[in-house]
């Protein structure tokens, strides 16, 4: 498969606040029209990274390129950029709100007032076009934020937490938006810590820990790579049976299911084989992968 | 430059379409006319009739002569200059001032003592007082011409207003008849003891009326202290707003901070601008009608004489000193995290403002030492400080413009501080700066 031209690139990029490292010697290519996951614990430095890539501080050292040039002023209208820490004039309506938000990213006019009013058809909100943002719940104040993220049509989309405060119902509406961004041809930056849903949106993922990268590829790629011979299982009789140190590692309990972590070397055939024999009853057996949280909590042990 | 008229816009729109600018619009003129007229009104207000009077006269002449004064005394103007005298006049002079404009009228009744004992005649009038007959009673002892004392007895002995009046009538009267006892032509004097009108000229220049236009620098001066006090929170509050309301990061993804801070000050001081040039033009309706208006109801309001050229500096000084402060607020807000905290510490350097004013007294006598010099160099002291030199002894135009363009650096200098300040401080959120602290983040940003 070809692979297109990087949206964007980070080379060996380096910010410290004086005597504290934020980001060091970080580098990562985001290919266009893919959601690019982008987590790490608390502190890690995400948002500084974010910073840096949006143009709101420098790099201390290496290079940060979007769309084929060096970061500069003008190529902050090329992005939208809804950061963690976000709101909106209170006392202000949300159209006139919107369309200042456009207005600072270049977009003015009948354009901005069309985009205005298709955006808010689509979030579920025309009928608070002419409300204070004070009036607007949590969830709808969220929304409309998204929308100043979006509203210039940006190459690069950049989202900080875009699902807190949402209601499942607004969380799915919000999935599915930004899907179609990225059918547009849109390049999409994630950072959550909300992982089920980082999992089911990212095609590539990049972890940093304590300034540095601990992880970065493909969602696929770095499942597999994870992958620890583990088993999810729903069976009856057979008690006693995983008490198996050479055979099985670790066992956990989900609920009806039963996580199965066998030992390296070890074929799940040889425990299917192994339940059949002691006749139990096995309504599930299933090998799976390891989720993105596991592989989460694992990389940060792994570089505590 | 778009987004920075976006900025400026926003921050203009949203503040002059509240309801609160409308009614304070609205209100600031009412109040000033209030202020001015109201008790222009009050003192003309006739309260609960003539005060009635008994005099007793002794002497046997002066009677006559004091019931003249006095009726006279009711249509006689005050006598004082128009234009009000700076710190000169205690308080109690300022009051019987006051008093003067109260219009009062009298009724007289002379009370002879009838080959009664005066204690008789008292006794009776006395009654009458405490009965409320009369306000008042005046016992002319005989050697009143020479020596002697007169009493006035009455109900309200602090109604300090009539005592200054009947003083003064009885005065006139006694000092009338002094002249003509000693023989001399009582209408001669009074021609010789006309008052003597000072007529100031500048050298080398025209009439000036000094006086007038230094008023005017006053007035400017106050006007930048209120317009500072008034708007600068303004300032304060558009720079915390988007701290509070957690908004900057989207604004600093969009543009820089500079221009961000620049088009919030503008915006803001051109809502100042409007709301004062609203209350320039209904103050200059005022003028124009409203003076006629209490010319023809005899309150005549002094109108000075003024260089149109003072006016144009007037102009430019009264926006270096507003920017010049509001800069300061600007700065200030990007410290801070609440707008209360901030006026806290904004209050100390508008201080500045009113060391000026103190420094232009010394000025106005040596406007050309080098203290004037370097105080109206000095940019939180040259809106007031370089306009008192203008005024009293016009400096050369090179130190007019250094003056201005010292102001101009400075508000540009404070305003990329203030920018500054105000993109680490985001970064940084959360944290309350120090004084150290925010100087390291004007050095690292």
């Amino acid at each position: 498969m070809e692979q297109s031209k990087p949206t964007l690139i980070l080379e060996h990029v380096t910010k410290s606040f004086r005597d504290f490292t934020a980001v060091s010697d970080l580098s990562l290519q985001v290919r266009p029209g893919r959601v690019f996951g982008l987590i790490g614990p608390n502190g890690a430095g995400k948002t500084t990274t974010i910073r840096m890539i949006v143009n709101i501080t420098v790099p201390d050292s290496g290079t940060i390129e979007l769309l084929g040039q060096r970061m500069n002023t003008a190529l902050q209208d090329r992005i939208g950029y809804l950061p963690e820490e976000r709101g909106l004039y209170k006392k202000m309506k949300v159209g006139e709100q919107l369309r200042f938000f456009a207005e600072l990213k270049d977009l003015r006019g009948a354009e901005a007032s069309k985009r205005i009013d298709s955006w808010l058809a689509k979030l579920q909100l025309t009928a608070w076009k002419d409300k204070r943002a004070k009036e607007l719940s949590k969830g709808m104040q969220q929304k409309v934020q998204f929308i100043t993220a979006v509203i210039h049509d940006p190459d690069l989309v950049i989202l900080d937490e875009p699902f807190s405060g949402l209601d499942p119902v607004n969380v799915d509406l919000m999935k599915q938006t930004i899907l179609e961004q990225k059918a547009a041809g849109k390049t999409i930056i994630l950072s959550t810590h909300q992982m089920e849903i980082a999992e089911k949106l990212c095609d590539d993922v990049c972890m940093i820990n304590r300034a540095h990268k601990v992880l970065d590829g493909t969602l696929r790629d770095i499942k597999r790579s994870f992958s620890r011979n583990a088993v999810a299982l729903q069976f009856e009789g057979g008690d006693g049976l995983l008490n198996d140190p050479a055979l099985v590692a670790n066992i956990r309990q989900n609920g009806e299911d039963t996580e199965v972590l066998l030992v390296p070397g070890a074929s799940p055939q040889q425990l299917l084989k192994r339940l059949v024999d002691a006749g139990a009853a096995v309504s599930r057996f299933e090998l799976v992968e390891p989720s993105l949280h596991d592989i989460f909590i694992e990389k940060v042990r792994e570089t505590a | 430059m778009k987004k920075f008229f976006a900025v400026v816009k926003r921050e203009y729109l949203q503040r002059v379409r509240t309801k609160f600018f409308v009614v304070a619009t609205i209100l600031g003129p009412v109040l000033m006319a209030g202020f001015t007229v109201v008790p222009a009104l009050m003192f003309s207000i006739k309260a609960g009739g003539p005060t009635r009077l008994a005099i007793v006269d002794q002497t046997g002449k002066m009677y006559a002569r004091v019931n003249r004064e006095l009726m006279s005394g009711q249509t006689r103007r005050p006598d004082s200059s128009p234009e009000p005298q700076l710190g000169q006049g205690d308080r109690k002079e300022q009051i019987s001032q006051a008093g003067k404009l109260i219009k009062r009228t009298f009724t007289v009744e002379e009370v002879s003592l009838g080959g009664r004992s005066l204690a008789d005649v008292t006794k009776d009038l006395e009654g009458r007082v405490l009965n409320r007959e009369l306000d008042g009673y005046i016992v002319l002892p005989p050697n009143l011409l020479t020596d002697g004392q007169p009493e006035f007895r009455t109900r309200n002995a602090a109604d300090l207003f009539t005592k200054d009046a009947l003083k003064d009538a009885i005065s006139d009267a006694v000092r009338g008849q002094r002249l003509v006892d000693a023989g001399i032509d009582e209408k001669a004097v009074k021609k010789a003891s006309e008052p003597v009108d000072l007529k100031t000229i500048e050298a080398g220049g025209k009439e000036s009326k000094g006086e007038a236009s230094f008023f005017l620098v006053f007035g400017m001066g106050l006007l930048i202290y209120m317009s500072v006090l008034l708007y600068g929170q303004f300032v304060l509050g558009a720079v915390i707003e988007e701290k509070e309301t957690r908004i900057a990061e989207i604004l600093f993804s969009s543009m820089r901070s500079f221009p961000l801070m620049i088009g919030k000050l503008v915006g803001v001081s051109l809502v100042a601008l409007t709301q004062l040039g609203i209350w320039a033009a209904a103050f200059l309706a005022f003028s124009v009608w409203g003076v006629a208006w209490l010319a023809g109801r005899g309150f005549e309001i002094p109108f000075p004489h003024i260089r149109p050229i003072l006016f144009l500096y007037l102009l430019i000084y009264f926006l270096m000193g507003y920017f010049i402060y509001a800069t300061v607020y600007a700065v200030v807000g990007s410290m801070v995290t609440t707008t209360q905290e901030g006026g806290q510490v904004a209050m100390p350097i508008v201080l500045m403002l009113v060391a000026g004013f103190y420094l232009s007294f010394n000025i106005i006598s040596n406007p050309s030492s080098p203290l004037a010099f370097w105080a109206s160099m000095f940019p939180f002291f040259a809106p007031i400080t370089m306009l008192v030199r203008i005024v009293t002894e016009t400096p050369p135009l090179w130190q007019i413009l250094l003056s201005l363009g010292i102001g101009i650096v400075t508000i540009v200098g404070l305003v990329w501080l203030a920018a500054r300040i105000y993109r680490v401080g985001m970064l940084m959120t959360g944290k309350k700066a120090s004084i150290p602290e925010v100087w390291r983040w004007v050095r690292q940003a």
